[in-house]
């Protein structure tokens, strides 16, 4: 199939790229620019594994064609640990279990990362919600909660030291 | 977590993350028929598409393999005959995804097919069709084994139960989709390929570098196997699935590498899961509650291959022991061969579904004799250490705590048989071997191998070849030669899984790598230390037991300070300084006098001074009296150490849905020491959380061969809003063989949550459902059942859950009902082979 | 898995939309992807070409419309629905619908319109072309037989949404553009419950708007979704009510069912059995039973028939009882 010439913005920087319009959003960014973090887990847009945020919404990469996603701006994994430093929702996740295989994690930090964005306390039955569209088979999703509990921590240090 | 950040930043790089120059994407054409001879293959036009490098089928890999010496019944490719739906008959290699799926549709295959069996009872009565030649009545193996008296322990008792139980069948649905990389090199003596390099999801490099030497006839020197970071096993990868074979040959073929990552369809189709398992269990007890024996009919469905069939079918009868305290078993094992995908090892391997039936019936017993549930458990404990009547060593033993636990968090004792009607407690107790006495393939080989290997610069790289598979065998490896060298966790670096660099390891199943791996780590870590201490000892003149490693410093036992010196470090030297400054700090050192400590970095720089090169190895063989008796089958269950956990599941069940709310689990789990107690809760927490999936929701469904729901939009793994808080109790009881004292923690949990939760639907609503998993319908029906006022309704499909008598198949009907699909005249596949046929 | 080669449009105006839509005959249509995609992945659709809607703007979003209503876009996405002021106060049963489809991912996604439209589900029907093959394909789909209900020659594929049960019982009404301009059709008018030709739209056609009337606003209602995951689930069964009291008693009621027949179905007669009544648990038995019967669920989902008909029963009961309350 002929390709088409595409402009997508990922993670602040602009990439022009000659794709098929049938390819997804997923393939041309493990594929096609080396962004690997992103993952592939099912084939029925149910695990939540590809999530990328698109102008800061969490939405699932294997179910967008790169070709629509023309002129939004797209952060993927790759673009959430800060300056080169692990976000802190990052080093939660390292430090308190919400990361097994760690397979699924990438999704979890986009959505995660969404989530506090919007709702910076959120309680944990709001958190429970939040991280229902992304399947986790090792942790059963209790470390999880520690974990975003102890960034949400994190940042509030932080924030309070500046 | 060691390696957590490339994780969580998404720089760390499973297989499928993998690319080489030149590679080609790999493509399986799968069977359609359950059971088929291969007539014809006639790839010519796949061939013949642009971008189609190579195809390749059964002939071109025709030798024999499996995981277990006596079930080498798989071949990369089918070379005569297809098994299941979904058997692996062709591969193409192609530039990439697109095209080789476009050729797939290109390659005809014609099919006999045959009979087939998809109902394990009615496959042992088979004469003829057998699913493999050399397997009469389509059994892959029987067990029956007699320890004591079983006849006369019924005859003994004051109560005897006995009923059918049904587990049906589940998969690991491992987040990451297998996938396997392989590539060639070219031989520079011959010109032609040469060594092969392979990249694989899997839990075991070692045997896959076996296999690969099997089927490709190549010796295993010119094999190397890698594993990459692995999102997850649980079972699935623990033996070799044909993708990896597949790639190698595809890739020998194509004189490329080539990449073959399944579809999550093909991943249920390669399965290895827990079987579909019918289980006849008797117990008979005292007034008291001491049992006096234990009768267990348990009959597995294995799928199309053997697999670790044996191993799993052997372990639902040896470990009915290592629990409690029962004098007399009588176990029947039968593993049958069906044609549907071969199930294989899943987290608590061979146990679960029998522990199901047992932990519940247990319960009948206790109800029946007016016993607390949790006593009876007490009554019947083992006085260890001690050998349980199937030859199992019980060493330490934790359950006794455990049970103490739970009860006591739970409130049990005010809360079971007291809540109001619609809410329960119930109790189950599990226990797991901390890695297999025996190794698969026999002999003396150790089954853990570590190096280590420290070297100017104070890094310290352990060379290990236990896997990595998320459930944190790099950060205990890590953590116990830092602890061992008293050296920081940042010094440690891990080098694993990978045939070339690393000594051998059997690979992570059986819940093995603490136990055995750790040992290994922990004695090559004191070799090591060994050559440091003497080296140092000389230096600050005194001797070598008076020497202390702490905090990436070396003390005189007389020097080492009262607090540690966490977060001072600049009193490290060399931390600090780049490597070229701390020669001749290290020069400056030597020159003044003997000290009462030294830096981890100067300690080591005189040991290699004084020894040459500073390495050590260290492995680990299980001790000949934990090997088990010499029965036949014996060799499965030993242990060097068991693991046990006991849980209280706090349900609520809606009668008039038949919806089951888990409130709670309370999870204590005796798992020796825990070496990082934020892993191993987050081990307990997750292996009951997939006991609870298998409770609830997870469940393979079937249609005459065909699985309806290979995906996870229909195979429901659970999603965080119906997973209940789980609290993990850990329990060390210090096993006296375990590295400072650490056992099992990843699979002993799972077993007991099905049982905790069915026993809880019982206190909650009194009825005792004896199929799982616990789906709403089966609830209500049981319910409706119970309730002889009620409307009947036939809500399960015939099939009472509290008396299941069969497998129930999926609704509906499929075309060709068992008979192969005769295909109606207007469907395209048949078209196609109408006009295929006017080609010849 | 990849997608089936297709020529991509992306209009960004309706009128080019529909432009696009008279010119390319089996063009499919794409907005949050949540359903085309997946189906495109297990070719069940092989369209030329592709028409992605998601940049028209004028299609998005929720206005008020005094004295007559609301209007939403088609593009408004769950989320958006489900996070409205306006729609929780006014028309609580489409939030409480909005809000629990599939997942939260997939709810920022799907698009109302998309939820309308949704493709019937069959588990002999959404698997890929390997599992289809081997099974025999369908009448969805390349064959000429139902494996649900073998012998017969209707589809049964069963209408899985969530939205639109709550949706019939307020009265919606779907604006509808195509070559020959728009047209508006009660959303009850829309559906044909027959698997395979689910929905009154002809190919050129689409769905733009959906009107709610100022009738219905302020209606208790109340959604019930049977589903085995808490999450991420197409629903296995489900009901939705709309009720308006009046002293006691019951001055308008609708009740309607997803997910059990190849279409949402209002319930007949329940204005009957409820009106002028004030609600008890006897005429919420009532109401339960008229609704099972309009529930004709066979096997084409996780679960029996049986159950799910059951638990249509169960939850009309409940939720007649429940909109009372509030």
């Amino acid at each position: 199939m002929k390709k088409e010439l595409v402009e997508l913005k990922i993670n602040g920087r602009r990439y022009e790229l000659a794709i098929e319009s049938s390819k997804l959003l997923l393939d041309v960014l493990r594929q096609d620019l080396s962004l690997t973090g992103s993952k592939r887990g099912c084939d029925d847009s149910s695990c939540g594994a590809c999530t990328v945020l698109v102008e800061g919404v969490p939405m699932m990469s294997c179910t967008l064609l790169a070709a629509s996603c023309e002129g939004q701006e797209i952060t993927t994994v790759e673009g959430v640990a800060e300056h080169g430093a692990l976000a802190a929702i990052q080093k939660a996740y390292g430090d308190w279990g919400g990361a097994q295989c760690g397979y699924c994690t990438p999704g979890f930090m986009m959505t995660v990362k969404a989530l506090l964005a919007a709702n910076p306390d959120p309680t944990e039955d709001e958190i429970r919600h939040a991280l229902s569209g992304n399947l986790c088979r090792c942790t059963g999703y209790t470390q999880m909660y520690e974990a975003v509990r102890a960034a949400i921590e994190a940042e509030q240090e932080a924030g309070s030291r500046e | 977590m060691v390696d957590a950040a490339g994780k969580t930043t998404g720089a760390g790089r499973y297989t499928d993350d993998l690319t080489l120059p030149g590679m080609l994407i790999g493509k399986i054409l799968h069977s359609p028929y359950p059971h088929a001879r291969i007539k014809r293959v006639d790839a010519r036009r796949a061939l013949e598409l642009e971008g189609v490098v190579a195809v390749v089928t059964g002939k071109d890999a025709p030798n024999k393999y499996g995981i277990l010496p006596v079930g080498h019944d798989e071949t990369a490719l089918a070379v005569d005959k297809v098994r299941y739906v979904g058997d692996n008959v062709v591969c193409v290699a192609a530039v990439d995804e697109p095209t080789a799926e476009k050729a797939l549709e290109l390659i005809e295959v014609e099919y006999e097919p045959l009979p087939a069996y998809f109902d394990l009872e009615e496959s042992m009565k088979a004469e003829r069709d057998l699913i493999h030649e050399n397997r009469p009545h389509n059994l892959e193996k029987d067990y029956h084994h007699v320890f004591g008296d079983p006849e006369k322990g019924f005859a003994d008792a004051d109560c005897v139960r006995e009923a059918r139980y049904i587990a049906n069948e589940v998969t690991h649905a491992a987040m990451e989709p297998h996938s396997t990389l392989a590539s060639f090199e070219l031989d520079p003596h011959t010109g032609e390929l040469g060594r092969l390099t392979v990249w694989s999801s899997t839990q075991v490099p070692y045997y896959l570098q076996h296999k690969l030497s099997l089927v490709l006839e190549m010796p295993m020197s010119q094999i190397r196997v890698i594993k990459p970071l692995v999102g997850g096993g649980f079972g699935g990868k623990s033996e070799v699935i044909p993708l990896e074979i597949i790639a190698a040959v595809a890739a020998r073929a194509a004189k490329a590498p080539v990449k073959i990552t399944y579809t999550r369809e093909e991943v249920f189709w390669a399965h290895r899961g827990r079987p579909r398992t019918i289980i006849d269990m008797k117990i008979g007890a005292k007034r008291d509650g001491r049992l006096t024996a234990v009768a267990a009919r348990v009959v597995q469905d294995g799928g199309a291959y053997c697999s670790y069939g044996v191993v799993t079918i052997l372990y639902s009868g040896a470990l009915l022991g290592a629990i409690y305290d029962i004098p007399n078993v009588r176990w029947d094992g039968y593993r049958v061969l069906t044609n549907k995908p071969a199930c294989g090892a899943m987290r608590g391997h061979g146990t679960v579904n029998v522990r199901f039936a047992f932990e519940s019936q247990l319960d009948e017993v206790a109800a029946a004799l007016a016993l607390d549930p949790a006593e009876i458990r007490r009554i019947n404990l083992l006085q260890p250490p001690c050998i349980t009547v199937n030859n199992l060593r019980v060493t330490s033993y934790g359950l006794p705590e455990c049970i103490e636990e739970v009860v006591e968090r739970s409130g049990w004792k005010d809360r079971h048989g007291k809540l109001p009607r619609g809410r329960g407690l119930g109790i189950g107790c599990s226990h797991y071997v901390s890695g297999a006495a025996n190794s698969i393939i026999r002999s003396d080989m150790p089954h853990s191998t570590v190096n280590i290997k420290i070297d100017r610069d104070g890094g310290v790289v352990v060379y290990t070849g236990a896997s990595e598979i998320g459930q944190g065998s790099d950060t205990m490896t890590a953590q116990i030669a830092a602890e061992v060298l008293g050296c920081t966790l940042q010094r440690v670096k891990i080098v694993a899984a990978d045939t070339d660099l690393t000594p051998i390891d059997i690979g992570s199943y059986s819940s093995r790598v603490t136990f055995m791996a750790g040992n290994a780590t922990l004695r090559a870590a004191e070799e090591v230390k060994k050559q440091i201490t003497s080296a140092a000892a000389r230096k600050m003149n005194c001797v070598p037991e008076d020497l202390v490693f702490r905090d990436d410093r070396v003390f005189k036992r007389d020097a080492v300070p009262s607090a540690p010196a966490a977060g001072d470090s600049s009193v490290v030297a060399g931390h600090v300084e780049g490597q070229i400054l701390r020669g001749s700090l290290q020069q400056k050192r030597k020159e003044e006098a003997p000290k009462d400590w030294m830096t981890f970095e100067e300690a080591v720089v005189a040991a290699i001074d004084f020894h040459g090169a500073l390495t050590g190895t260290g492995s680990y063989a299980p001790p000949a009296e934990a090997r088990g008796g010499s029965f036949k089958g014996g060799g499965v269950g030993p242990s060097p150490s068991y693991s046990y956990s006991a849980q209280v599941a706090d349900v609520s069940v809606d009668e008039e849905t038949g919806e089951v709310t888990v409130h709670k689990v309370w999870a204590a789990h005796d798992c020796g020491r825990a070496l990082n107690p934020v892993s191993v809760e987050g081990q307990i927490i997750g292996s009951v959380w997939m006991g609870l999936g298998q409770a609830l929701e997870e469940e393979m469904v079937w249609k005459d061969g065909l699985l309806m729901n290979p995906g996870l939009l229909e195979y429901r793994s659970p999603s965080s809003i119906e997973s209940p808080e789980i609290e993990p109790i850990i329990v060390e009881s210090i096993d006296p063989e375990g590295p400072f004292g650490a056992k099992e923690c990843s699979e002993g949990s799972l077993a007991a949550t099905i049982p905790a939760i069915s026993n809880a639907i019982y206190d909650a609503v009194g009825i005792r459902l004896r199929e799982v998993p616990f789906t709403p319908e089966r609830v209500l029906a049981a319910i409706r059942a119970r309730d002889a006022t009620a409307k009947k309704l036939d809500l399960t499909e015939g099939v009472d859950p509290t008396a299941p008598t069969r497998f129930r198949e999926h609704g509906g009907a499929l075309w060709f009902k068992g008979k192969g699909p005769t295909r109606h005249a207007m469907d395209p596949a048949r078209r196609a082979e109408t006009t295929m046929g006017g080609d010849d | 898995m990849s997608l089936p080669d297709f020529k991509l449009l992306r209009p960004r105006t309706l009128a080019e939309a529909v432009e696009l839509l008279g010119k390319h005959a089996d063009a499919q249509i794409v907005a949050g992807g949540t359903d085309l995609i997946p189906s495109l992945k297990q070719r069940l659709f092989t369209p030329a070409c592709v028409i992605d809607i998601r940049r028209i703007a004028e299609l998005r979003g929720i206005r008020a419309v005094p004295g007559q209503g609301i209007e939403i876009g088609a593009l408004t996405t769950l989320t958006e629905i489900e996070h409205s002021d306006l729609i929780h106060r006014d028309y609580p049963v489409l939030h409480e619908a909005a809000k629990m489809v599939a997942s939260p991912i997939l709810r920022n996604m799907g698009t109302l319109g998309g939820n309308i439209c949704l493709d019937t589900r069959c588990l002999w029907y959404n698997q890929s072309l390997t599992w289809r093959t081997s099974c025999g394909f369908c009448i969805k789909k390349d064959g000429d037989l139902c494996h649900v209900a073998p012998g017969g020659t209707k589809c049964w594929a069963v209408f899985s949404g969530d939205t639109p049960p709550a949706l019939l019982c307020l009265d919606a009404q779907l604006e509808i553009a195509g070559p020959a301009g728009t047209r508006r059709l009660a959303l009850r008018d829309f559906y044909t419950n027959v698997g395979d030709a689910r929905m009154r739209l002809a190919k050129n056609e689409l769905v733009t708007r959906v009107f709610l009337p100022e009738r219905t606003a302020g209606y208790r209602g109340v959604y019930r979704k049977l589903r085995l995951r808490g999450s991420i689930d197409y629903p296995l069964a489900g009901v939705a009510i709309v009720l308006k009291r009046s002293n006691g008693h019951v001055e308008d009621v609708r009740v309607a069912v997803t997910a059990v027949n190849p279409a949402p179905l209002l319930v007949r007669g329940v204005e009957k059995a409820l009106v002028g009544k004030p609600v008890s648990e006897e005429v919420a038995t009532a109401v339960g039973e008229l609704t099972a019967r309009t529930a004709k669920p066979l096997t084409t989902s996780a679960l029996t028939p049986e159950y799910r008909r059951e638990m249509i029963r169960v939850f009309a009961r409940r939720a007649v009882l429940e909109a009372a309350r509030k």
